[in-house]
């Protein structure tokens, strides 16, 4: 589904990415971790084709992200506030999306419908604009937003940050449920290595912009990762 | 502590991004203060002059006396527009252990350290010492002019307290409406001369104090009411006034036919509406609608035949000002949301075409607007015609295309006026070619051959360029694309 080469990211001499080579097969649930700075947000930048290489490529579904725009359709993906339309309230943000993906309303009361556990009343119907909301209810927003649309891929950064410990829980209840129902591949980065280890087939370590560990065994992930970050 | 406080200014000033990136801009800023005030120095020499030979005045003190509360309220409309509320510095202290006090009698002290502050004393003080010296001695003239600038200064004060409580509401625009008829409708329309009532106040103070400790009093008032209102409120949820969503929900209904565009269009519409900024430049929009008035209007302008060739660009400022004005930050109004455009499919082309739709439709309201100004001859609205053409057909695609040579990031929530955020020395040069565009088409036309020739050629230049579109419109979204790591990265100040 998402191959990525010889990938590498430099800021003048500071080198802030580089990755020999990763595959990521369809449907996987792609867990990534490391410390600040490890370089996890560039590389889904530059998954996104928002922030440019400098050198090496990455491919979705065979498709050069750089240079074809016909994958944006396939993915969804929450990364940071810049994503969403602030001025908008969530209602409208939604109608919004609706529109660009060309659902119906009907799917998009369905789609709606998933979150209503995670949301917890607090987010539609309100009128208060998306950049009034909390941290945690904007990240909300953004979750649902990127999972509109039938995506195929669905790139999250830090979901887990900010949000109560119930909406946690709520929300990895949420992707298990997507990820069974419909083989979506996710690409989750956290900080939250319970959560993270949870959900994810396989998670892969990131230091200073090198891929050092990629484990893909279940049991032993959370002694491995244990052992790395109490160093 | 102060101390403290004014090094802290300095460093935010001098390491903000945008000073930093746009330099020239701050030097245009300083350059046109300085000229500014330097104007008001000079007619404050010249105004003895100008008092005695514009109005045929004998008695220059007695005209200026009589004058001087239109001067008071004109200055509480500037100041209404352009003085900046200092609240928006207050976040950034309110959880430090600093008392409430001082950071509120900080942010109202640098308030007072304006250009605004100079420019009663600039204009004033000369004349003191020209008329009021020489006819009635040194002692009345210090207090007239202390009496003058203590009014002058409690403006601020007053300003700062009523921008606070009343800016964006009805009551607002209502008390400024107010002034405005007040200044202008009691004169000119002879209900009553606000000047004659005044004058005496005036007067008193060249014969005694008291006036000038009244005016010290309501100076210290003033500044108390401000520094009340602003301890009382000193809480971040009373810095960002709650709107009401429900007003904002109007959208442009043909937008919807055009697909992906025209849902982005209508998306723009709403940012428009729902950010302070945007909002200022509309109403801008609908003032200059006016700006014909002066010149169609005037004698001056009036020729013998045709029409004077100003009348071209007026025509074209008409039919274009919110296309030039908001045109000219055109990125720069998405800076906050750059990367929902870029990650969408055909994202950024729709982002594009909407902003086009939207030119295009403000601009045919603002040319439908203009046609009562056929009132004044057949000639306006021939040119209103032709320059709306050629704005459509040529214009347009220029303050695009220009308008996206390194776009800045930009905070929509902050005032308009005197705001140059997102302004790069890109966005002050396009005006040139702007403002010529429409005369190097007309001109040769005009005055080789005759001024309808000219404006013909404005209309057919202008009709080619509206056939062109599928094609034009597509450059500016290439250009998009193609830079468009630059542009995201650099809206999320990564560089």
């Amino acid at each position: 589904m998402i191959s990525v080469q010889n990938l590498k990211k430099q800021y003048k001499e500071a080198v802030v990415l580089d990755v020999e080579s990763l595959e990521i097969p369809k449907s996987e649930c792609f867990g990534l971790v490391g410390n600040n700075g490890a370089g996890k947000t560039t590389l889904f930048r530059i998954m996104l084709d928002l922030v440019r290489a400098s050198s090496g490529e990455v491919f979705i579904d065979g498709q050069n992200v750089s240079k074809t725009e016909d994958w944006k359709a396939r993915v969804g993906a929450y990364l940071d506030e810049h994503m969403l339309l602030s001025y908008l309230t969530p209602d409208e943000y939604f109608e919004t999306l609706r529109k660009i993906y060309r659902l119906s309303e009907e799917d998009l009361k369905l789609h709606l419908e998933n979150f209503k556990d995670l949301f917890n009343d607090e987010i539609l119907g309100k009128k208060k604009y998306i950049r009034d909301l909390s941290k945690g209810n904007l990240k909300k927003v953004g979750i649902a937003a990127a999972l509109m649309g039938n995506p195929e891929v669905i790139l999250l950064d830090e979901p887990f940050e900010n949000l109560d410990p119930s909406s946690q829980i709520r929300l990895k209840k949420l992707i298990l449920r997507e990820k069974e129902r419909s083989q979506i591949t996710f690409l989750i980065s956290s900080h939250d290595l319970n959560h993270v280890t949870d959900i994810c087939d396989r998670i892969v370590l990131l230091e200073k912009g090198k891929v050092i560990k990629d484990l893909k065994e279940k049991e032993l992930m959370m002694s491995e990762l244990d052992s790395y970050f109490t160093g | 502590m102060v101390l403290q406080f004014i090094k802290l200014e300095i460093l935010k000033s001098m390491r903000s991004t945008a000073f930093a990136k746009s330099a020239l801009v701050a030097i245009f800023l300083a350059f046109l203060a300085v000229v500014l005030l330097s104007y008001v120095f000079l007619l404050g020499l010249v105004l003895k002059q100008v008092i005695e030979k514009g109005f045929e005045s004998t008695d220059a003190y007695a005209t200026l006396s009589g004058v001087l509360i239109y001067f008071f309220l004109f200055e509480f409309m500037y100041r209404y527009f352009v003085q900046k509320l200092p609240v928006i510095e207050l976040e950034r202290f309110l959880h430090l252990p600093i008392k409430k006090s001082t950071i509120i009698h900080f942010l109202l002290g640098r308030s007072f350290v304006s250009p605004m502050t100079l420019i009663a004393p600039l204009l004033f003080v000369p004349f003191a010492i020209q008329e009021v010296v020489p006819r009635f001695g040194t002692s009345a003239a210090w207090s007239w002019i202390l009496c003058i600038m203590l009014t002058s200064w409690s403006l601020h004060w007053l300003m700062l307290w009523f921008k606070q409580k009343f800016e964006d509401s009805v009551t607002g625009i209502g008390v400024v409406f107010l002034i405005l008829l007040l200044g202008a409708g009691s004169n000119y329309l002879g209900w009553f001369n606000l000047g004659d009532i005044m004058k005496p106040v005036f007067d008193w103070s060249l014969t005694s104090f008291i006036p000038v400790l009244v005016m010290f009093l309501v100076f210290l008032g003033l500044h108390r009411l401000a520094y009340t209102y602003y301890y009382n409120n000193a809480y971040l949820e009373d810095l960002t006034q709650d709107e009401d969503v429900r007003f904002v929900n109007q959208e442009f209904g043909i937008f919807n036919r055009f697909g992906l565009a025209g849902e982005l269009a209508n998306l723009e519409w709403k940012l428009i509406i729902r950010h302070k900024k945007s909002r200022t430049y509309l109403m801008l929009a609908g003032f200059f609608l006016l700006y014909g008035l002066i010149f169609y209007a005037n004698p001056q302008y009036s020729t013998e035949e045709g029409f004077s060739h100003m009348f071209v660009f007026v025509g074209s400022f008409i039919t274009g000002i919110f296309m030039l004005q908001y045109g000219q930050l055109f990125l720069s109004w998405n800076s906050a949301n750059f990367d929902f455009f870029l990650q969408k499919r055909d994202g950024v082309e729709g982002l594009i075409k909407g902003k086009y739709l939207l030119f295009i439709a403000t601009s045919c309201l603002c040319f439908l607007l203009s046609v009562p100004y056929v009132f004044f001859g057949w000639d306006i609205l021939l040119i209103h015609i032709a320059t709306f053409l050629f704005n459509m057909g040529v214009i347009m695609h220029m303050v695009i295309y220009l308008s996206l040579w390194k776009p800045k990031p930009m905070d929509l929530n902050k005032g308009a006026m005197f705001n140059y955020e997102g302004v790069g020395i890109a966005q002050f040069l396009m005006i040139i070619p702007m403002f010529l565009a429409p005369y190097v088409v007309y001109l040769p036309f005009a005055l080789l051959v005759n001024q309808y020739v000219g404006l013909l050629a404005l209309g057919i230049i202008g009709i080619a360029g509206i056939l062109a579109f599928p094609y034009l419109s597509n450059l500016p979204v290439q250009r998009v694309l193609n830079n468009r790591y630059e542009i995201s990265s650099s809206f999320r100040q990564e560089l």
